[in-house]
């Protein structure tokens, strides 16, 4: 584990969560600094709650957050700073016959801006970066899957939050679209703290200064993305033909295997890269797991 | 071009106080001349912000019709955006809302007869009637009925101020539908009237319950044991109006007030990122 972000912005301390007998968050304990920070983890590692007890649309049942200077367990404070951050949940819902105008208005009226020709003033700036400006009187309904979740995120940026919480933003973009984003990240990570979770690695690579890796309900890994590579530093292999002992390969496009553990025979050191530091990690098998 | 407006001439133009022919010259003129208009003097705010507001008004869209229609009620105008997103308003609810009311009138007039009887012919609008701003409140706000409902939790007026809000719009909406058809009744109208204080009662109980549980599970609890309340008049004390007679509207009109208060002191816990 690498050291802490320079700049603290949201601290959490044991953070736990149960649903029933499930344990979802199980003393969660990490830091976000300012820029652009990837949440890593398989489905069911507790991203997803997690970002939601950030964003303060879930209690905790126990253990401390503290964002941006304020305690999401005052509920003064959390309004405070609800006023402050910005949230693109994971499955945003919509009212599909309001058209786009509409709905990131609505939101914006959520988020206090009362005054009519500032909020269509920010609508309309949000929906420009998101490139969604040409179609604002277009109906919710007709718009394709990218459309909707460029939508979801122009309400997350309302108000130019100093937090932003992106669950999987890039799902249902295409190429060029999660091109655009990434420069849109990155430039918002500039000078604010945007903490976001995916499944793909390539994003985390891309744009992200420091990376999560969440499993079973807790975050094994915290560091940059070259820390996160850097637990597979010599347990990569590359070999023309499969492993005989149990342990994670896959054929690559030339042909040759790649192989995450023990030497292969007649296995040659690859280069790793940050997903197999990833996949490592979560095989549990990692004996320079980070805490 | 020759001549130009004197500058005493420019200013009080630029203040609005020429007479409309020497406005008009003013500006013909400016039009044509670059050093002229230049000199015009202007605050950049306020031009900033009147060109926003001409954009707006050209480019915004029209507001719908509920939204139309709560800005004439005098509700201001964010609030009436706000309110017309309410799940329970949509216009599906709103005709559920005047069939069930429909149907109830309909039935008490079908079934209405002189005599002692008279009366009965009114309980199945009486039941009725306050059970609709519960089900409006059950679907007005929450996770499990506004599509929305994620990214607004994470706003400032998620919680308390949004389904209070959005409670009393429906509260209102649902009287004002019930007290329209009430007319329509037949029977005394001191009695075709005695729904409002159960209505009042139940959405104000509907909102204390919600502070603990969610407002789906609040309202069917309520539902529920309003139901049996009116089954049991006649069941224990063999008077079918029991639950609307003078003594339960006199227990109706303390407890509103009361859950009212304890509404307004658990708020908090209407929040969805606070503990129940």
């Amino acid at each position: 584990m690498t050291a802490p972000p320079a700049t603290v912005a949201v601290t959490v301390r044991d953070l736990a969560k149960r649903y029933g007998r499930r344990v979802v968050l199980d003393g969660v304990t990490l830091e976000l600094g300012r820029g652009v920070t990837g949440l890593l983890g398989p489905n069911g590692a507790g991203k997803t709650t997690l970002l939601r007890c950030l964003a303060t649309t879930l209690a905790p049942d126990g253990g401390e957050v503290r964002a941006l200077g304020l305690d999401p367990a005052d509920s003064g404070e959390r309004v405070a700073l609800r006023r402050r951050l910005g949230y693109l949940p994971q499955d945003p819902g919509f009212y599909p016959h309001f058209t786009v105008f509409e709905l990131v208005e609505y939101v914006a009226i959520l988020k206090e801006l009362t005054d009519r020709v500032t909020r269509h003033r920010e609508v309309r700036r949000v929906l420009g970066e998101v490139d969604l400006a040409d179609r604002a009187q277009a109906k919710v309904r007709r718009l394709s899957g990218g459309m909707r979740q460029r939508l979801a995120l122009a309400q997350a940026l309302l108000g130019d939050p100093e937090l932003l919480i992106l669950d999987e933003p890039t799902v249902g973009l295409d190429p060029e679209q999660r091109m655009r984003f990434r420069a849109l990240a990155s430039r918002l990570g500039e000078s604010r703290t945007v903490l976001l979770s995916t499944h793909q690695t390539e994003d985390v690579a891309a744009l992200c200064e420091r990376v999560i890796v969440m499993k079973d309900g807790a975050a094994v890994f915290q560091g940059t993305p070259g820390d996160l590579g850097a637990v597979a530093a010599g347990r990569v292999w590359l070999s023309d033909r499969p492993p005989t002992e149990e342990s994670l390969f896959w054929r690559t496009a030339d042909g040759r295997y790649r192989t995450l553990g023990a030497r292969p025979p007649a296995g040659d050191p690859a280069d790793p890269g940050i997903e197999d530091g990833y996949l490592l990690l979560l095989g549990g098998s990692s004996e320079r797991e980070a805490s | 071009m020759t001549w130009h407006p004197p500058r005493d001439l420019v200013e009080r133009y630029a203040r609005g106080r020429l007479d409309p022919v020497l406005t008009m010259s003013v500006e013909s003129h400016l039009a044509r001349c670059p050093a002229c208009r230049a000199a015009v003097p202007y605050e950049e705010e306020w031009l900033t912000a009147s060109w926003e507001r001409i954009e707006d008004l050209v480019d915004r869209p029209r507001p719908r019709l509920a939204t139309r229609l709560l800005c004439r009620f005098g509700v201001p105008e964010h609030v009436a955006v706000f309110l017309a997103a309410t799940p329970a308003l949509a216009r599906g609810w709103l005709v559920a809302m005047a069939g069930v009311l429909g149907f109830a009138v309909a039935a008490a007039r079908l079934s209405a007869q002189d005599g002692p009887g008279a009366a009965d012919a009114l309980i199945p609008f009486l039941v009725a009637a306050p059970l609709l701003p519960l089900a409006g409140i059950a679907a007005a706000y929450g996770r499990h009925v506004d599509p929305a409902y994620e990214s607004q939790a994470a706003t400032p007026l998620a919680g308390w101020r949004a389904l209070l809000l959005r409670a009393l719009a429906v509260l209102c909406c649902a009287v004002a539908l019930t007290g329209a058809a009430t007319p329509l009744l037949p029977g005394p109208p001191g009695l075709a009237a005695a729904w409002l204080l159960p209505a009042l009662a139940l959405t104000a109980a509907a909102l204390a319950l919600s502070t603990r549980f969610a407002p789906p599970v609040s309202v069917a609890a309520l539902a529920a044991a309003w139901s049996g309340a009116v089954a049991a008049g006649p069941l224990f004390a063999g008077d079918l109006l029991l639950a609307f007679s003078p003594g339960a509207q006199a227990l109706y009109a303390l407890a509103v007030p009361a859950l009212l208060a304890l509404v307004y002191l658990r708020r908090a816990r209407l929040d969805p990122g606070e503990t129940r």
